[in-house]
């Protein structure tokens, strides 16, 4: 079997230059934000043997990596201090999560158990919040939040991004749940244990690998969410995504911190969705196909 | 499948793992249970009704998708009119203008165009990929692990990336094809009207392929191994196999990828705000954008959320007809 084992070195090789066409994007990101403005413009572009530096991070944290003289916190409050930003992404994906994954477990655990009339079709409803388009519900949210003085704030952002995360995490959660027998339930509330008890002691044990998976996705969703941080908030804070947008200007961009942002942005998404890849597959697809 | 086997153990044993709860539950019930009358109202308030436990999220659902889903119907019948400063009510007035705006038909043309192009290499792309990356080489657990990379880039991240890559003067792309002899001129993409909506394709297929690649290769390694077997003592060649096979066993894996990205493409906003807002022209207008632009940029509030209703209306229809029609369940 000659053929086969050198079909399988064609394979790999194919395989694997394809895959670096793919991570190519995030390297030259990665070197942009390392590289003085004078090499980021350099034809042919350079992407081995520029002269790397940290002037682009240390502009978006507010911090000087001076080697000789050691780490130094710059006064805060230029145009591309981003530690602020990075905190509210931080808080508001936190937050946002945390309700998420409140609401919707309690939600799918009635969906998986209990006897529902019409529970096909309040599954249904759900999946359909899911098709909206964001800007759909942008718009007649902007008008609503600066009626209830919700615009600009937290709490604004927190609520619109739970919401968007809602069907993604009732679906998602439901189907780990249908995935734990019923028998299992049904002994318990025969021994004469309450449901909030078998909830609690016996199904979100065995269900809490899925509660992380589901927490992980909307942490990433809230993380990269761009059209609602866009529309509901003026001046007080921004997210990551839509205070990078700020860096293109009139007298041009500044890619090089917009990419020390960006790398700074991607890192703790990468490391969460590493951390659930034997569910991601489900995750994505809402929970209908399992691994 | 060596695969298979090890999800049915890890099944068996989760199971397994069930019962020796369920067995320490036993003990543990009548301790809790001999307590308050208190635990015994709150069983019966909890037993069987599902309502409390689905309240939160009919009020999450109520509060933040249906109310702003009636107040938008109700504000497309209104326009703000700038003389008075307020809202004034107009009748059909935004929807009769929306179906006679040939922008609105461009940039619903622009949509489906965008939607249907990127479905299409996504979806051809990405079985091309899966079909490679099916192996347990070494290696190749790596290799799915670095695909992940691009789904955790914030969208809005990309566009600016493929920005600075597509720049007509030291963009990496237009450099690249000039070497290469296939661009000539001013390296203007995403300047270009005929060339634009390639760059921003360019950006969605890089960070969307590899959520194709994932799902196919979930469903390529759930395939029963038996058929391809057989398939393959009869003779079958490698394209029989997969047009005769592979395919149909897995086109409920294709379906929903096609659902999931199908919605998401048709709704996309991020790309074009970043990278084009909406030019060159009309070029790149999508209805999401068009209708954002004409609320927050125009300040045609009820023009906009007339847009913004129909890009909703187009959407859930043609999903629920697709999950009908293919027959999905959840």
């Amino acid at each position: 079997m000659m053929g086969s084992t050198s079909r399988e070195v064609v394979r790999a090789v194919v395989a694997w230059l394809l895959v670096a066409l793919f991570a190519f994007p995030i390297y030259y990101w990665i070197t942009v934000a390392f590289k003085p403005e004078r090499d980021i413009f350099a034809l042919p572009p350079k992407l081995f043997d520029f002269n790397w530096n940290l002037s682009s991070f240390e502009e978006v944290f507010g911090i000087s990596f001076g080697f000789d003289k050691g780490l130094e916190v710059l006064p805060g409050g230029g145009n591309f201090y981003m530690l602020p930003n990075l905190w509210a992404s931080i808080v508001i994906a936190v937050l946002s999560t945390l309700l998420t994954v409140i609401v919707a477990t309690l939600a799918s655990y009635a969906l998986s158990r209990m006897r529902i009339r019409g529970q096909h079709h309040f599954v249904f409803f759900v999946l359909s919040t899911r098709m909206m388009p964001p800007v759909a519900i942008a718009i007649p949210m902007f008008f609503i939040y600066k009626n209830f003085g919700l615009l600009d704030t937290y709490t604004g952002i927190i609520l619109a991004h739970a919401l968007m995360n809602l069907p993604l995490a009732v679906l998602l959660l439901k189907s780990f749940f249908d995935d734990i027998p019923t028998e299992i339930d049904e002994a318990a509330l025969i021994d004469g244990a309450s449901r909030v008890l078998i909830f609690r002691k016996i199904v979100m044990p065995m269900a809490l690998g899925g509660v992380a998976a589901t927490a992980v996705l909307c942490f990433v969703f809230s993380w990269t969410e761009f059209l609602f941080v866009l529309t509901l908030t003026q001046t007080s804070f921004k997210t990551v995504p839509v205070a990078a947008s700020t860096f293109v200007t009139s007298t041009g961009t500044a890619w090089g911190n917009m990419a020390a942002l960006g790398t700074a942005a991607m890192i703790p998404a990468f490391i969460f969705i590493l951390l659930v890849q034997r569910n991601l597959v489900r995750g994505l697809t809402l929970g209908s196909l399992k691994q | 499948m060596a695969r298979t086997e090890a999800m049915t153990i890890r099944s068996g044993l989760q199971i397994a793992h069930a019962g020796d709860l369920t067995g320490r539950m036993a003990a543990d019930v009548p301790p809790s249970m001999g307590g308050a009358a208190r635990s015994t109202r709150r069983r019966k308030f909890l037993s069987d009704t599902p309502w409390p436990w689905l309240a939160p999220l009919i009020t999450m659902l109520g509060v933040f998708a249906l109310y702003p889903l009636f107040y938008n119907i109700w504000l497309s019948f209104q326009e703000f009119l700038p003389r008075r400063r307020s809202l004034e009510y107009v009748g059909f007035e935004n929807w009769a203008t929306m179906f006679a705006d040939s922008r609105m038909w461009e940039a619903l043309q622009v949509t489906l165009l965008y939607t249907g192009i990127c479905l299409a290499i996504q979806i051809v792309l990405g079985m091309i990929l899966a079909l490679l990356l099916d192996s347990d080489a070494p290696g190749f657990g790596l290799l799915r692990g670095v695909l992940t990379l691009t789904l955790v880039v914030p969208p809005a991240i990309t566009g600016m990336m493929f920005l600075l890559m597509e720049d007509p003067q030291f963009g990496l792309l237009p450099f690249v094809l000039k070497s290469l002899g296939i661009m000539d001129g001013s390296g203007a993409i995403l300047s270009d009207p005929t060339l634009a909506l390639w760059g921003v394709i360019l950006a969605d297929v890089w960070q969307w392929t590899p959520f194709m690649v994932l799902i196919f290769l979930a469903g390529l390694r759930a395939l029963p191994k038996e058929p391809f077997e057989s398939a393959m003592i009869d003779g079958a060649n490698v394209f029989q196999t997969f047009t005769r096979l592979t395919l149909p066993m897995m086109w409920k894996v294709i379906a929903i990828a096609v659902l999931i990205r199908g919605i998401d493409l048709f709704r996309m906003f991020d790309y074009v705000y970043v990278m084009t807002s909406g030019g060159p022209g009309t070029a790149t207008y999508t209805l999401s954008l068009y209708a954002w632009q004409q609320t927050f940029s125009f300040i045609k509030w009820g023009y906009g959320a007339a847009l913004s209703l129909f890009t909703l209306f187009i959407i859930v229809v043609s999903a629920n007809l697709f999950v009908w029609a293919a027959k999905l369940k959840w």
